[in-house]
């Protein structure tokens, strides 16, 4: 180029430019602008997340954002069955339905899904004298069962019986559990149904 | 010329666009940024800086802290891990469990993981089998979490637990991201080194507390004086070669003090939702809490 400049110029195309030749951008040209840009869209489409401005890389989307939350700590019901069926099924049986001369149902009962407080204070001290229960009346003595269980344990195994069986309460916490647990101290005498019902 | 106003049109366009995409969507998306909450603690996040720190952002600018300090975290990925943190009392269904989580486990190699827990039980495992393991060892009596950790070659070197988002430059005027590494990152500079003492040593002598480093003192934010009396409570604590001659001391002027308390407040530790990590108990596979003075790695200052 630089050696055609430096010669001296030609009358003949002085002042006019050469016309351009017609159909000079080639074909396979477009076509790879076209697939540069399908490919460009498809990445922006699976990492760009679509100008949201709480979403920054590595992740690729809210949902992808979302997934990476940490979990809220939560009731494992799973390890509530376990403990009910180690603990509690010999005498309740494990479809919650009691025994006859052992211990009354928990399954539709109301102490079960009553007051949490009411229901937390029968494992963590006993429980002893006439109840009524689905509207039968039982007299016997239950142990403290619950006493040696963990917060998060007991917890656990109350959430499971409010949830299984056709039940449908709510969730116990641990932080319920260790409440009432520090309320009643170090009391052994089991509890019985008049004075649970003072309970709210 | 001719087609002027075409060529007028098609610059202003392109210029236009580019104003769009670099001023107006940034603005847009971040420019109205209020003070946002930890996750899950539901904390308030960040905290306005005292003072004095904020007067140490200025001394910061000033002698050009930034040029060879970033204050940026980069981010490489997310992993998901599964940390048993108490083997509980029943330990041979912890055993049975770990075994079904890590099918290669033998028993004795079980039994050896339950000592000295929290320990990490997988590693880089997809959420679904993070949550599996979790019940499964849960079920069992034992205390396991889902950890949610942040990785990349940064975070590695322990320049923090997550990286970077703009709420962490919320109060910051001006911004000073920095853009070189002679240094090492200080996006968390205040939790890896707490103490205001040792980042006072290290500006008036980066080598009497980081051994071959290649940091400048900062001598002129700081008086050496002779004792009078008692001494200033504030004199630096140097010894060696770095201690002054006896009979004088070295005490910090206020603008070391405010770049001390400025360094102590960059503390860009929290979980946000933008920047998920689990925080939790002690020994985790997250980087270790204090590990301000960078010996390891041939890190310098």
């Amino acid at each position: 180029m630089s050696v055609e400049m430096r010669r001296p110029a030609q009358p003949a195309t002085e002042g006019r430019e050469e016309p351009t030749p017609q159909g000079a951008v080639p074909m396979w040209l477009f076509i790879l602008l076209f697939v540069a840009l399908f490919w460009g869209m498809n990445y922006f489409d699976r990492h760009g997340a679509w100008f949201n401005g709480r979403v920054y890389a590595p992740y690729r989307s809210l949902a992808e954002l979302q997934m990476h939350q940490p979990p809220t700590g939560g009731i494992n019901l799973e390890r509530g069955r376990a403990v009910y069926e180690s603990v509690c099924a010999l005498c309740h049986g494990v479809d919650g339905k009691g025994k006859p001369g052992q211990a009354p149902p928990l399954a539709g009962a109301e102490w079960v899904l009553g007051p949490v407080n009411r229901l937390v204070r029968i494992p963590l001290a006993g429980l002893t004298g006439p109840i009524e229960v689905n509207g039968q009346q039982w007299n016997l003595a239950m142990p403290a069962m619950g006493a040696a269980l963990s917060d998060e344990d007991l917890a656990a195994v109350l959430s499971y019986m409010r949830t299984s069986w056709g039940n449908k309460g709510t969730e116990v916490t641990a932080e319920q559990v260790g409440a009432v647990r520090k309320e009643i101290g170090n009391r052994t005498q089991p509890f019985t149904a008049a004075e649970l019902l003072t309970v709210q | 010329m001719r087609h002027g106003a075409l060529v007028y049109l098609g610059a202003f366009f392109a210029l236009a666009l580019s104003w769009t995409g670099f001023v107006l969507t940034p603005q847009m998306q971040v420019g109205q940024m209020v003070a946002t909450n930890t996750v899950p603690a539901g904390a308030r996040y960040p905290v306005a800086r005292p003072g004095l720190a904020q007067q140490g952002l200025q001394v910061y600018r000033a002698n050009g802290c930034a040029y060879c300090h970033s204050q940026q975290v980069w981010q490489q990925g997310t992993v998901f891990d599964v940390m048993l943190t108490d083997g509980g009392t029943n330990q041979p269904g912890v055993v049975a469990a770990l075994q079904a989580v890590m099918p290669r486990l033998s028993r004795p190699e079980a039994l050896q993981l339950l000592e000295g827990l929290p320990k990490p039980v997988l590693r880089g495992v997809s959420r679904e089998e993070a949550e599996s393991a979790v019940k499964k060892l849960t079920t069992s009596g034992a205390k396991a979490t889902l950890w949610i950790e942040a990785v990349g070659p940064d975070l590695a070197r322990g320049w923090g637990k997550r990286r970077s988002v703009p709420e962490d430059f919320l109060y910051d005027y001006p911004v000073l991201l920095g853009a070189q590494r002679v240094g090492p990152d200080l996006a968390d500079v205040g939790v890896r080194q707490p103490d205001v003492g040792w980042h006072l040593r290290h500006l008036y002598a980066p080598a009497s507390v980081v051994t071959g480093s290649v940091m400048p003192g900062y001598p002129y934010l700081f008086e050496k004086r002779r004792v009078v009396g008692a001494g200033s409570a504030d004199a630096l604590a140097l010894s060696g070669d770095h201690a002054p001659e006896v009979g004088y001391e070295v005490v910090p002027k206020p603008e070391a003090k405010a770049l001390a308390a400025y360094l102590v407040s960059l503390r860009a530790d929290a979980p946000l939702f933008t920047a998920p990590f689990s925080v939790g108990a002690s020994g985790g596979p997250a980087a270790p809490a204090t590990n301000a003075a960078p010996t390891a790695g041939g890190g310098v200052p």
